[in-house]
């Protein structure tokens, strides 16, 4: 991952560091400043908030009385099965839209980790293996896996015409009736989930007063930035080159990667990730190039169309954003690392061993010490707000 | 399949205007790309330009056939990093608007950074690749 270039600037750190092949234990560097090509990649972090976004494939994207019919379903026991789990079970807002829980678990175990939905809106794909090109599509599947709500089309259709208010709420939102036909009644539902789930965004931190004084050249403001997290930054944008994956305001790419997390859900059992996501995508009858996309030029399918299944997809999982990275411990796709700093040691310490061989040659040991280790977690943490008190009985 | 690349010198990657790729890719809009082989040449834009990690872009170009050089009977575009030993998440689809024109589209560059660039041009079985370079911010 470490590139032949080195910033003036990040040498300040790189002095403290292996990433510059220097002896461990020696004290943080001085506030390093950065060069011109770093302060490029800072700014490209933002600005956050990004400006709302309609979804074209879902002709109920930012439409108000569909983003208050979605969130009254996403808290609907009755959509399940069992009319026991709804989606804040697993989606709980004080956790950053996720559970906090390794593995995922709704009816049954789930092999990955729960995603928090904030920032979901205007993604290119969703999940972990990016099975879905849209959110509507990404918000039907967990009704259906019989692991997670286990219900059918009948069911969620059911429960919004046999309740005079949700019923009510879906004419305002669509100016239609309830479709008669159960999976479009269904996919309807789930465009108005995923209205009010594109709403979900993420809070400013400490980061984005940062940015922004940096490109208003207010050094006073940029001043208030922690001298560790600024530490932490100059490793993330300089040697340790981790902006080549968790790049622009989300921090995330968007796309796919084997980072050396093993990928057996359990013993004898293989996740094959984005492999298995490409090949469901692909026979999707609700991705953007099926019928149920409301935009009749498909405007938004180019990824599907051209999007390539290749054997190293095999083991890939999708780069996760960093914003509110604090509220959706534990990490990586199987929920394997509770902390950030797990996270950070895995990259210091990778086991190349472990990448697949004929795979992408970008990450390599970053050889922290733990200077370099506290300076990544602090920079890292100002990516979220600070976390509110936890919430009894969870 | 012979390739050239600009850094051997069998093809010039040369500002538009200055090199014989001048003519090459009248009309198209923006800032054109050249490449140049002994029996080919190549002008070509992104949309948009620059090309923005993450997006999906087109590529706008055309081929010139020159000296006694025949008219290529497919055309395929595609990328890498060679740094990272990869391509696209992405297979780049062609078509031709008429003749001597072409579209490409379903590129995405998910990562800034350099990126080959490469047009394989197939004729009489044989395939002729001309590679340029595009550095990703």
């Amino acid at each position: 991952m470490v590139r032949g270039f080195v910033p003036v600037v990040v040498l300040a750190a790189a002095c403290v560091s292996p990433l510059g092949g220097a002896q461990s234990g020696s004290p943080p560097a001085p506030t390093p400043a950065f060069s011109d090509a770093e302060l490029r990649r800072i700014l490209a972090h933002g600005p956050w908030p990004p400006a709302p976004v309609r979804d074209p494939s879902n002709r109920v994207s930012g439409a108000v009385a569909a983003i208050a019919l979605g969130r009254a379903l996403f808290h609907d026991p009755r959509l399940s099965r069992t009319g026991t789990i709804a989606c804040s079970t697993c989606h709980q807002s004080a956790r950053g839209l996720a559970d906090g829980l390794p593995r995922g678990h709704g009816l049954a175990l789930s092999d990955r980790n729960t995603p928090g939905l904030a920032n979901v809106g205007g993604q290119r794909w969703f999940g972990w293996d990016g099975a879905n090109d849209n959110l509507w599509a990404q918000s039907l599947r967990p009704l259906l896996d019989p692991g997670e709500m286990g219900t059918d089309f009948g069911r969620i259709a059911a429960t919004v015409r046999e309740d005079a208010a949700l019923r009510r709420q879906f004419r305002t939102a669509f100016g239609t009736e309830v479709p008669t036909d159960d999976e479009a009644a269904a996919v309807d539902i789930a465009k108005a989930l995923a209205a009010w789930q594109e709403t979900q965004v993420s809070p400013r931190t400490a980061f984005d007063d940062f940015r922004d004084a940096l490109a208003r050249g207010d050094t006073t403001a940029a001043a208030r930035y922690p001298a560790a997290a600024r530490r932490g930054l100059a490793i993330f944008v300089g040697a340790g080159n981790c902006g080549m994956c968790h790049g622009g305001p989300r921090f995330s790419n968007g796309e796919f990667h084997d980072v050396g997390v093993p990928f057996f859900a359990a013993p004898g059992r293989v996740d094959p990730g984005r492999y298995d996501g490409i090949r469901k995508l692909k026979a999707s009858r609700y991705n953007l190039l099926g019928p149920f996309n409301d935009d009749a030029t498909r405007s938004t399918a180019i990824g599907t169309r051209h999007v390539a299944l290749e054997h190293r997809n095999y083991g890939e999982f999708k780069v996760p954003s960093l914003r509110n990275l604090t509220r959706t411990a534990p990490y990586m796709h199987n929920g394997s690392m509770q902390t950030l700093r797990d996270v950070v040691r895995h990259y210091s310490q990778l086991n190349e061993d472990r990448l697949h061989a004929d795979g992408e040659r970008i990450l390599k040991p970053l050889g922290l010490d733990k200077y370099d280790v506290d300076s990544l977690v602090a920079f890292l943490e100002t990516l979220s707000q600070p976390a509110p008190p936890p919430v009894p009985g969870r | 399949m012979n390739a050239v690349r600009g850094a051997f010198g069998a093809m010039a990657w040369c500002a538009a205007g200055a090199c014989a790729a001048q003519a090459c890719g009248e009309g198209l809009p923006g800032a054109i790309h050249a490449l140049e082989s002994s029996r080919y040449a190549i002008a070509f834009v992104t949309l948009p330009d620059p090309v923005p990690v993450g997006r999906h872009f087109v590529v706008d170009f055309a081929v010139c056939p020159r000296g006694d050089a025949k008219p290529p009977q497919s055309v395929r575009v595609d990328a890498s990093m060679p740094a990272h030993r990869h391509g696209m998440n992405y297979r780049p689809s062609v078509t031709s608007p008429r003749p001597g024109a072409y579209r490409g589209e379903g590129l995405l560059f998910h990562m800034p950074g350099r990126w080959d660039l490469t047009f394989d041009l197939v004729s009489a079985g044989a395939t002729e690749r001309l590679t340029g370079t595009l550095h990703i911010q």
